[in-house]
């Protein structure tokens, strides 16, 4: 018997006012949509639609109709189908950060532009971190050192395909981006019929909070549904800057923001595989600047969670992450306390581990010391086994008083599933650990790192399928010069 | 004198409790008193809002009631600058500043609590807004005989559009009629040294005091 530990922060009523508050948001002020398309099909099913201002006023029944179309459990399929993801209300799945402008040296402290070499290896420790499901890729980098900006999706694609067989996230940021990424996840699946049928890979969708879809973003994300791709449609609210500053406030309209993005999702593709997504957090008024480490974030993920399943459709949550420059006390910090509320509070696809420096910068050794964090709090997830065996009463007789039990044969039984155990918090007596080179967890996350780029091994593509992404990359790059 | 100071003392109180229909009934009162009120601006609004600027520096306000405060003085120093107008005489701006966020780039607050905090500090700042292409900050330069053009860009592919600007500029032979401000999260004094800007901040504050440094003190 399993009791399954879970955080919840809204009562019932609560989550309903939330959605009703969202609705009244979508008919009065409306969102903005640049995207003809979008607009197009908002007309058809019903909505106000201005093709002047671009503001399109949708009524709560469209929306509710287009949130029951959205499926409660789908699955992102990976290039091997070992590592196939299957998404529901109920699972707990992390994507790591891989992209980020800038990687952290734990070595010399120092922060620099990422290269293609540091995306290879970032999605190598990736995959071979178990607690890590869904992978950010180099595709969705805004730049990667030393590769012609326009052509940073499709090279940090192909790097990212190459050094992982778990499911890689493309770009839906730009319309032609998204058809560059789609063109090589097809030669990767085996052909547009086979990517249309295990599509092995997923994106994001921002909208633009307060209340826009932009027409690059949106376009783009339109042709992945073509394809029925799962899309996590993520609003990244501030509250106070962005939002309204009150935690309630946010979430109506961080509410609105996604589920208008995901009704027009589902007006293109009935059943589209969606998650609600939030990264929402508030403002620090004394800087002026997105506070991405803040407890409030952890309350913000699990009331997107309640809201989520309200809709019984998955959530995409924002944790691990922290506004520290180093990977110290306050990265420790900030990254338990929103990610255990992450997890304990049910949402299904979790980002940002692996990032520092409010997400700006990601670090090799952030992933190996943010794997150890999720691994904890997976165990706490697991709750407490309660049943005969667990119970221990006829070991207990066999020991008896004053007796102990590190000679039983059920200690050994169930030590490995009843005791997480860490492979980088120390927890020897001073002397073994002073002889042992008095390293602490970053130390050690650097020799973790060392060892899976010198042994981790990744299947390589199947023949000829490098080949081909590498002209696909080739084509693109001479387009944008031609463009440029 | 005494309802001088008393005026004053309410011009003051409405910047610091951030009350723009106070602000505008302390300017209105200082015009009907017949203030001067080129002094007026100075003690009433000016600095009281360069104390706000510091407190904000300091981390001990937060940033809707810099921009609050802000709004308060500019609707204040509004009502003073009219009447100026009509006695025929002008409040001298510190110098001309045309800003917008680069082409590709819908980024908002942060450029916006720049030109807000310029204004408030007595720059003269035509706001261009959001994904303002290159051409039009140009032009926008020209017309308004700018001295300085500030661009913001949050993304690290549109900071390039910072750089296209001072190409161009290069190009028509005008670059050096100006004082080029970069600034937006990506953005560095690397990235300005590189791109052969004059100075880069990191925030709205930095940007005011780099100005009153290097452009500020020439018309003031």
């Amino acid at each position: 018997m399993r009791y399954q530990p879970s955080l919840k922060v809204l009562s019932d009523d609560q989550i309903y006012r939330i959605h009703q508050a969202a609705l009244r948001m979508l008919m009065n002020p409306g969102v903005l949509v640049k995207s003809e398309e979008a607009r197009r099909l908002l007309a058809q099913a019903g909505a106000f639609v201005n093709d002047e201002t671009l503001i399109c006023r949708i009524p709560g029944y469209i929306v509710e109709e287009c949130l029951r179309r959205a499926p409660s459990a789908f699955t992102v399929y990976a290039r091997d189908a070992a590592n196939d993801v299957h998404v529901s209300t109920t699972s707990v799945h992390i994507e790591p950060m891989i992209g980020r402008i800038n990687c952290y040296d734990s070595v010399t402290g120092e922060a620099r532009p990422t290269n293609l070499q540091d995306v290879g290896d970032l999605i190598k420790i990736a995959d071979a971190m178990p607690n890590y499901h869904l992978l950010h890729s180099g595709a969705i980098m805004p730049q990667i050192d030393g590769i012609p900006i326009r052509a940073t999706h499709v090279n940090g694609y192909l790097q990212s395909i190459m050094n992982s067989t778990k499911p890689i996230k493309a770009t839906s940021r730009e319309r032609i981006m998204a058809e560059d990424c789609l063109r090589m996840v097809a030669v990767v699946a085996g052909g547009e019929d086979e990517l249309k049928r295990r599509p092995c890979t997923f994106t994001t969708d921002n909208p633009v909070a307060p209340l826009h879809h932009d027409a690059d973003q949106m376009d783009g994300a339109l042709l992945y549904a073509k394809y029925g791709i799962p899309i996590d449609v993520t609003s990244e609210p501030q509250a106070g800057a962005t939002s309204p500053v009150t935690i309630a406030g946010l979430l109506a309209q961080q509410t609105a923001d996604v589920i208008s993005g995901i009704t027009i999702l589902q007006l293109a593709n009935p059943g589209n595989p969606v998650w609600y997504g939030t990264c929402g957090s508030i403002m620090d008024m004394r800087v002026g600047r997105i506070a991405i480490g803040a407890v409030e974030m952890g309350l913000i993920n699990v009331a997107s969670a309640q809201i989520a399943h309200f809709y019984d459709i998955p959530c995409r949550g924002t944790a691990s992450a922290t506004d520290s420059k180093e990977l110290d006390f306050q990265a420790g910090y900030e990254k338990t306390a929103v990610m255990t509320m992450a997890v304990l509070g049910g949402v299904n696809k979790i980002f940002y581990p692996g990032t520092m420096e409010g997400a700006l910068t990601v670090s090799k050794e952030g992933l190996v010391l943010d794997n150890e964090i999720a691994g904890a709090i997976y165990r706490v997830r697991e709750g407490v086994d309660v049943f005969e065996d667990t119970l221990g009463v006829h070991v207990a007789q066999a020991v008896g008083p004053g007796g102990h039990y590190l000679n039983q044969r059920h200690t050994m039984e169930f030590i490995r599933q009843e005791h997480f155990m860490p492979q980088l918090a120390d927890r020897q007596i001073r002397e073994r650990w002073e002889a042992s080179g008095k390293k602490n967890m970053v130390a050690k996350a650097q020799e973790t790192v060392a060892k899976i780029l010198a042994e981790h091994e990744v299947a390589p593509l199947p023949d000829g399928v490098e080949e081909e992404l590498k002209r696909i990359v080739r084509e693109v790059e001479e387009r944008e010069e031609k463009r440029s | 004198m005494a309802d001088a100071e008393r005026i004053y003392e309410a011009m003051r109180k409405s910047i610091e409790t951030y009350d723009s229909d106070a602000a505008v009934a302390a300017a209105e009162e200082a015009v009907s008193a017949g203030l001067d009120l080129l002094e007026a601006v100075e003690k009433g609004f000016a600095g009281p809002i360069r104390e706000l600027g510091e407190a904000f520096d300091r981390m001990e306000i937060f940033l809707p009631e810099l921009t609050l405060g802000a709004d308060a003085m500019k609707a204040g120093v509004a009502v003073l600058e009219k009447a100026l107008d009509e006695q025929g005489a002008k409040l001298e701006k510190k110098a001309t500043v045309v800003i917008g966020t680069v082409e590709g780039d819908i980024h908002d607050i942060g450029k916006s609590v720049v030109a807000t905090l310029l204004q408030a500090n007595g720059y003269e700042v035509y706001d261009l807004g959001v994904e303002v292409p290159s051409t039009r900050i140009i032009d926008a330069a020209e017309s308004h005989n700018a001295d300085v053009i500030a661009m913001s860009a949050l993304l690290s592919t549109t900071m390039l559009y910072q750089r296209d600007v001072i190409e161009l500029l290069k190009n028509k032979g005008t670059r050096d009629n100006y004082y080029i401000l970069v600034g937006g999260a990506p953005v560095t004094q690397a990235w300005a040294e590189e791109i052969g800007a004059n100075g880069f901040a990191n925030d709205a504050f930095e940007a005011v005091q780099l100005l009153d440094r290097e452009v500020g003190g020439q018309n003031s």
